[in-house]
């Protein structure tokens, strides 16, 4: 056993972290990682590639069909409007709990978190019951007298977006609150004291430094919301099929395995793409929040 | 331990994690004395539980022990892996010919069964592979608050018309069911003995003139028996005999069975099933007679076992989709046309579903 870590001083970067015993604590994650993630996606690589022998012929069909691309840019706009909704309620909502009274802020950290703990599958029923024709909203506004009959609000884009944004409205406001709150309120107070008006003081001080908030909060809710089934399958009418419907349908359906780990890859890279761009744009220390 | 250690250790994790696939450690299947039944959960399973298990078990003296719900994509898994942890499985047809397609399924030996009982099941619901239990039907469900019972659409045609039946549609995608391609023939008219071999064309033809009306395609029939009952869509096309139970709960949904397709849940034996001769014993309670009156009497779905509207009143067998006046006006779906293989080695039943998929993906 070499024990140079304690004699050494140490820390992460450096190479003496993985000689002392603090190195060891990454084993587990490591092992985690390689046996329930790493192995399965290998598998998957090679379920795309392999019908018997080696084949493009899952590759091949994926691009000859039209379809299948309409699905993937289905998933991207649905994931892309979801986490820009998300954002642009999140934002205030993080906002104000960073700059309010502790008591303000628990009162609001409860109604981030409360929905938060309920199943995804009952929150989306429960925008059925809500949106629906003879549902609550349509009554509600049926009764004040603004319609004379029930607005469409289920089955399109619009209950789509709602139910993903109610889902994922957390993983927006966390990141966010967590960078804001962070941000030294005198520094604001010093552009206001400097001759700053409270919009530019807010645009040129407080927008730049939330910027790896809103990094962060962009990248975890667009990933999360590409891999969504349950809501927009419930949700949807009949335009937003996601890839996501596609491979389970290829799974459980057709017994496609083969076309399934393809449009599975396929969706990998054009996500991991996403992200590089992305945090090449903001920089990696950004997105991840560092 | 030093950097190099630990990475080597990983190495050999991640070896092993590769090798998994090629050693099977999975525990021999032993004969223990259960059969493992997988069927699809709720008031059905119940059902078998109180009328079919205790006499298998107390002739046998194998305990039944349920699963649900009979993926085939688990079947697939199971008998690739050789972990196969179920016997017998209740399934639907096209379920039955995707497992057939990859030799997923044992034979039923047909000559250890009742042959009492299997006289009195129809022919066409006893395959090499599957034997019928239930009937389901795709019919005209209807919300009766938004169409009068008088005045309710009576075949396909009438469903396709949506100015002399307001309301939305509700069809489905999705949940392993196959495009509804007879409906779409006889609602442009073919007559109901003239639908095989489906003219493909036509019907999709006539799904493009559905879709404006579909208010939601749903993904499960309990979806859809829920739309009809909020009134989110005024008619829809799905199994009769949830639209029954749910007129018995008290929703507002009558069912029309003219120019319903019947078609079967099955019973198969898993490949490399524990001990076959049990698992027909088992099979030969469940198609028993009086066991299926009963279990009818309880869940509303057609019996394969004809013996058992002896045991129904007229009343009762008025509630099931293959009572003599319902079956009547009904047609059995044609599994040879959906199981045909084509040039390019799909069945009609891949090819028709991938293009429904493609047809959504399109409008």
């Amino acid at each position: 056993m070499v024990m140079a870590g304690q004699r050494r001083p140490m820390g992460p970067g450096q190479a003496g972290f993985w000689r002392s015993r603090q190195g060891l604590l990454v084993l587990p994650p490591l092992i985690f990682y390689l046996l329930v993630y790493i192995y399965p996606l290998s598998r998957l690589w090679a379920w795309s590639f392999f019908d018997q022998h080696f084949t493009l012929e899952f590759y091949r069909e994926l691009f000859d069909e039209p379809a299948y691309f309409k699905a993937l840019t289905n998933t991207l706009e649905i994931s892309f409007l979801a986490a820009a909704l998300s954002l642009m309620l999140g934002y205030p909502m993080a906002y104000l709990m960073a700059t309010t009274s502790p008591r303000a802020r628990n009162v609001l950290m409860a109604f981030v978190l409360i929905p938060f703990w309920t199943s995804i599958l009952v929150r989306t029923f429960a925008w059925i019951v809500i949106l629906g024709k003879n549902g609550l909203v349509n009554h509600l506004l049926g009764r004040l007298g603004l319609i004379d009959e029930p607005a469409k609000l289920l089955f399109n884009m619009t209950s789509v977006q709602i139910g993903m944004v109610h889902v994922l409205l957390p993983f927006m406001v966390f990141p966010l609150y967590g960078v804001m709150s962070r941000i030294d309120p005198s520094l604001v107070r010093v552009a206001r004291s400097l001759g700053a008006s409270p919009r530019r003081a807010f645009l040129r001080v407080f927008l730049p430094l939330s910027l790896p908030g809103i990094g962060a909060g962009c990248v975890i809710t667009f990933l999360l919301a590409v891999g969504f089934y349950v809501t927009p399958a419930l949700l949807g009418g009949q335009g937003e099929i996601t890839l996501v419907m596609l491979i389970d349908m290829m799974v459980n359906t057709l017994l496609n395995w083969g076309l399934a780990a393809t449009l599975g890859i396929v969706l990998l890279v054009v996500v991991g793409i996403i992200f590089a761009v992305f945090s090449s744009l903001l920089g990696v220390e950004r997105v991840t929040g560092k | 331990m030093n950097r190099r250690d630990i990475l080597k250790a990983a190495g050999v994790v991640s070896g092993a994690a590769a090798m998994g696939p090629f050693f099977h450690v999975g525990p021999a299947r032993a004969d223990q004395g259960e059969l493992v039944v997988v069927s699809w959960g709720g008031d059905y399973d119940q059902a078998l539980r109180d009328l079919v298990f205790p006499a298998f078990e107390k002739e046998t003296g194998y305990r039944v022990k349920l699963d649900a719900p009979p993926e085939t994509a688990k079947i697939r898994a199971m008998v690739q892996s050789g972990n196969i942890a179920w016997d017998v499985v209740l399934t639907d047809i096209p379920a039955v010919l995707t497992l057939m397609k990859d030799d997923l399924l044992e034979p039923i030996d047909y000559g250890v069964l009742d042959q009492a009982k299997l006289g009195r099941i129809p022919k066409e619901l006893q395959r090499s592979h599957a034997l019928g239990q239930r009937i389901y039907s795709f019919n005209i469900l209807y919300n009766s608050k938004m169409i009068p019972k008088d005045k309710h659409p009576r075949n396909w045609a009438d469903v396709w018309d949506g100015k002399a039946f307001p309301g939305g549609r509700t069809f489905n995608f999705q949940g392993g069911i196959e495009p509804q391609l007879e409906t779409a023939l006889l609602a442009d008219g073919v007559p109901i003995d003239k639908l095989y071999p489906l003219d493909v064309e036509r019907a999709w033809k006539m799904y493009d003139r559905l879709r404006p009306l579909v208010t939601k395609w749903y993904t499960s029939h309990a979806e859809a028996i829920q739309l009809l009952t909020a009134g989110e869509a005024s008619i829809g096309c799905t199994i009769g005999p949830r639209g029954i139970t749910a007129k018995h709960n008290g929703a507002p949904i009558e069912v029309e069975y003219n120019q319903g397709k019947l078609a079967s849940d099955n019973w198969c034996l898993v490949k490399g099933v524990r001990n076959k001769k049990v698992a027909l014993e088992f099979i030969n309670h469940a198609i028993d007679g009086k066991a299926q009156a009963g279990i009818a009497q309880r869940v509303p779905y057609g019996p394969s076992n004809v013996a058992a509207f002896d045991f129904l009143s007229p009343q009762e067998a008025a509630d099931l989709n293959t009572s003599p006046e319902n079956i009547k006006e009904q047609y059995w779906q044609n599994v040879e046309w959906w199981s045909s293989v084509e040039p390019n080695g799909k069945t009609q039943r891949e090819i028709q579903a991938q293009r429904f998929a493609t047809w959504m993906l399109k409008g």
